[in-house]
């Protein structure tokens, strides 16, 4: 039990527990996994690697088709009239067994290329479909209903409170993805990086700049670290 | 050999949704345009019960404008949102632009 002398609150409180009751999928996912593992459909071992490799993907595979789409601008064409081929140049192959979809889930990729005239953003309404071959697991707010009901109704309102504001002479473009092909967002190259090598330019293309929920900066690389006013440290 | 070409003006039909369906409710009754002709692929609703060989029909990439979407769409005029949709949900959008549904 806390006391008031452990965190400096004047009050006391009961210790957080976890909640004694598993939640029905929890359930569910625990049986189905372990009667796998019992007929032999997987080892125990499988699954854990599946899950560790499948926790760090990451956004990797995103940022380095949109570094290649900035310098090369033949690539840039091809990755626009066929998504899946265009990745596959990169080794990412969204037909092969890769363990985050089947081909019946996902055939078909279309990278929506932002320009001064259209700012695009993607949701999934239905569900919470997700680039996850380029862009890895999806952030826990995207497959809430809080984003994916209000993102398609109040677009420049929620990008707004993702910090993003989008000149009201820019169409902001919402995807829904509700059928087979998967969406991911191009967004535009930033003034000032002129030369840099496509590594470099990697560093500034962030997640939430592939779901389109936030533009690239030149000062804001994935190594940055949130200081308290939001500045890279 | 699909039904609707790029241009075309659309409206989606507001059919029961016998237990599954991607068609979003937001969309029934609405008017948008086709952007794309989207592959042939098996329709959802067959899908869904592992009816692999199910109905299959050509899909398209439908664009509306928020303002005909949302009946008090605070946003910008010029703001759109992109959806798919399989033959079946489409008709031909009435030659006068429609009411939006309330």
């Amino acid at each position: 039990m806390n006391t008031s002398q452990d965190h400096g609150h004047d009050h006391s409180h009961a210790a957080i527990e976890e909640r004694d009751e598993a939640i029905e999928f929890t359930v569910l996912e625990t049986a189905i996994r372990e009667l796998s593992i019992a007929k032999g459909l997987f080892s125990a071992e499988d699954h854990r690697r599946f899950m560790e490799w499948y926790d760090q993907v990451g956004h990797t595979g995103g940022a380095r088709v949109v570094a290649r789409a900035w310098v090369d601008p033949a690539f840039k064409q091809r990755l626009l009239a066929d998504g899946v081929a265009a990745c596959k140049e990169l080794g990412i192959d969204w037909l092969q067994p890769t363990g985050v979809g089947t081909p019946s889930d996902y055939t078909y990729l279309i990278v929506c290329e932002n320009t001064p005239q259209i700012h695009n953003v993607i949701v999934c309404t239905l569900c919470s479909c997700y680039p996850r071959p380029l862009l890895g697991m999806s952030p826990a707010w995207y497959e809430r209903s809080n984003y994916r009901r209000r993102v398609v109704r109040w677009p420049r309102q929620v990008l707004a409170e993702f910090g993003t504001i989008i000149p009201g002479d820019v169409e902001v473009r919402v995807h829904d993805s509700n059928q087979k092909t998967r969406y991911m967002v191009l967004p535009m190259r930033p003034a000032g990086t002129e030369g840099w090598s496509e590594e470099r330019l990697m560093s500034i293309i962030t997640r939430d700049t592939m779901i389109g929920v936030a533009l690239p900066d030149i000062d804001w690389t994935t190594s940055s670290t949130p200081s308290g006013t939001g500045q890279p440290a | 050999m699909s039904k609707f070409n790029v241009g075309d003006r659309v409206t989606i039909r507001d059919l029961p949704p016998l237990f599954h369906t991607r068609t979003q409710g937001y969309t029934r009754g609405r008017t948008g345009v086709v952007v794309a002709l989207r592959p042939e692929w098996v329709i959802p609703e067959d899908e869904a019960w592992g009816r692999y060989e199910g109905r299959r029909e050509p899909f398209y990439m439908v664009r509306f404008n928020q303002r005909d979407l949302w009946p008090d769409y605070g946003g910008v005029a010029i703001d759109t949102l992109e959806t798919e949709f399989s033959e079946r949900w489409l008709e031909p959008a009435s030659a006068s632009p429609a009411p939006g549904k309330g």
